[in-house]
């Protein structure tokens, strides 16, 4: 059965403008730990920097900008070819105020 | 109608039981995939990068028939990426509002199963929200379902079952494993030989996962604890602090030592998801074997609703083999409540299946009296300590609250720091926080406060604008669709 479905292939997505790629069916948070970084975002109070804790979708701390969305559990968004991701400072107003 | 909540091993196994007899059942699965976290996997058409499946689940290519088996039932619906954020019980009925995007819309009835699973118990430490350091859970997703490696160097630590197959996933993955530490000194097979001779094929699994060290010249040592993790200065994780500990998980005074590494997973067992069954106001206990808050249920999978069943972690932790009988259990009885299946042959099948059932608990109980975490790890945590990961809430703010303030149970607490208010909803931080209160406090918690760090009224965040927009109107039972793998 597997053999009759086309299989998926990469996908481009950006990261704070910078071109990456990804395998099909990853996790945003998966992609971009596989391209070598591990900081989503910076928080609200202490501007801490945060990465995937829980992973699959319960902590909240792998939060995104995606297509312009703040407040996005990367670990359990689909990357998707063209996809805007950008790290988040703070509550996620977009655009960003300031880099913490 | 059945709604079964949850497509993980309960889930799927009480759809198809259900399914089987002739019931119409719509699966709200809240993920991309079915399978849940045991069977959680890349899609079928997908990349296949890595090799370490066999190990994470020996079982995956029967995750895989069980799924292939629920897509291909006419009787059974799935909805994906579909989120409850509310539910709610009136005359008779479950009231469930389903969100999938930027649509809303609701749900009535009358028979539900509730299987959301559960997720890692964490516990705060100094430097446990350093961007590297994550759950064991967390690690083994990357690997499952997106073939990503954690690390290149990663630590494995906390208590319980569960690091094994993490470690060996891992290791099969390609990673280093440069330490491997479990907290608990499990001499306790000798206690429970006989509880583990009566579940061979779970002991030839360990034995696996040991055969795996062996040959990875990875050794597990027991009644170890990271006590603290350290950033360089780009901020992300460079190494751990390891430390002796005793049967209460105090720190011995003893040769603590650092291990570079680029990842840790770190993880001290499992808590219940039970905020949909929290909404439904289902009676709950706390469980005496890891003191975690489950759903209390009868013989048949029922809870204290009319109606309402509940089926795998959610009833208390005891993986996926439990899992899978609870569901089908779940799945029989339901059935009959629709009609279409005679009580008589539900006895019939209970008699086998209650039998399996019991087993498996008695060595899923084994397991958790084997893996306890004891009190002292809130000697590790420092005032500067971040407890509450959402609202950046320190120990020293939970402190000023009881001993300044003079808050003696959680709740108060939380309306003082407000630890647990955030994201998360104090999924993350709320046992750890009723620990602390309890501990500086000496007021012992009460179960209505343990109980209540599950109630979430909001289950999943929404948008405002999602809110103000209005619900779809009469859409029918399951409209709008998605179809996905």
């Amino acid at each position: 059965m597997r053999n009759l479905i086309p299989p998926l292939g990469e996908v481009r997505y950006f990261l704070d403008g910078e071109e990456l790629h990804a395998l099909a069916g990853q996790m945003v948070a998966a992609a971009i730990l596989a391209s070598g970084r591990r900081i989503l975002r910076h928080t609200r109070f202490e501007a801490k920097p945060r990465g995937i804790f829980c992973g699959i979708g319960i902590c909240f701390d792998c939060l995104v900008l995606i297509d312009g969305i703040p407040n996005q559990r990367a670990c359990i968004v689909e990357i998707k070819e063209g996809m805007q991701v950008a790290t988040q400072q703070g509550a996620g107003t977009y655009p960003p105020e300031e880099k913490a | 109608m059945i709604t079964v909540i949850g497509g993980g091993p309960a889930g799927m196994s009480a759809a198809l039981a259900a399914a089987h007899s002739g019931a119409k059942v719509l699966l709200i699965e809240s993920g991309e995939r079915l399978g849940g976290q045991y069977w959680r996997h890349l899609p079928e058409n997908g990349p296949k990068a890595w090799t370490g499946q066999e190990s994470l689940a020996g079982d995956f290519a029967r995750g895989a028939l069980l799924r292939a088996k629920v897509m291909q039932n006419p009787h059974i619906e799935v909805l994906f990426n579909t989120h409850i954020w509310q539910a709610g019980f009136m005359e008779g009925q479950s009231i469930l509002q389903l969100l999938q995007g930027y649509t809303r819309w609701e749900i009535k009835s009358e028979t539900v199963i509730i299987a959301t699973g559960a997720y890692d118990r964490a516990l705060p430490f100094p430097g446990w929200d350093i961007p590297g350091v994550m759950t064991p859970g967390g690690a083994q997703a990357l690997l499952k379902g997106s073939a990503v490696k954690v690390g290149k160097r990663v630590v494995v630590a906390g208590t319980g079952p569960f690091l094994l197959p993490v470690a060996t996933g891992l290791l099969e993955a390609g990673v280093e494993v440069v330490g491997f530490f479990e907290a608990n000194r499990t001499l306790g097979w000798i206690k429970y030989f006989r509880v583990g001779m009566s579940n061979i094929s779970k002991l030839k699994q360990a034995r696996n996962f040991f055969n795996i060290f062996r040959a990875h010249n990875v050794k597990l040592q027991r009644g170890f604890a990271v006590m603290q993790a350290h950033a360089g200065e780009d901020g992300q994780l460079n190494s751990v602090t390891v430390a002796r500990i005793d049967s209460k998980f105090r720190r011995k005074r003893s040769d603590a030592f650092n291990i570079p590494c680029d990842a840790l997973a770190i993880g001290w067992g499992f808590t219940p998801e039970l905020s949909v069954a929290n909404s439904l106001g289902l009676r709950q206990i706390v469980s005496s074997e890891d003191e975690s808050v489950v759903v209390e249920v009868d013989d048949t999978q029922g809870t204290s609703r009319e109606g309402i069943y509940a089926a795998g972690e959610v009833t208390g932790i005891g993986g996926s083999e439990l899992s899978l009988i609870e569901g089908e259990i779940a799945g029989l009885a339901a059935s009959v409540r629709e009609g279409t299946l005679s009580t008589s042959a539900f006895n019939q099948m209970l008699l086998s299946l209650a039998r399996k059932r019991r087993r498996e608990q008695k060595f899923a109980s084994a397991l958790l009296r084997m893996h306890p975490v004891g009190s002292g790890w809130i000697e590790w945590v420092s005032d500067k300590t971040v407890i509450c990961r959402c609202e950046e809430v320190t120990q020293a703010e939970i402190k000023a609250a009881v001993h300044e303030l003079g808050a003696t149970d959680s709740r108060t607490v939380k309306l003082f720091t407000r630890c647990g208010m955030g994201m998360c909803q104090g999924r993350v931080c709320a046992r750890s926080v009723i620990d602390i209160v309890a501990s500086e406090s000496k007021v012992d918690p009460s179960l209505k406060d343990r109980i209540s760090a599950g109630s979430r009224p909001i289950i999943n965040p929404l948008a405002l604008g999602v809110l103000a927009s209005g619900a779809l109107a009469d859409c029918g039972d399951v409209e709008p669709k998605e179809n996905s793998h």
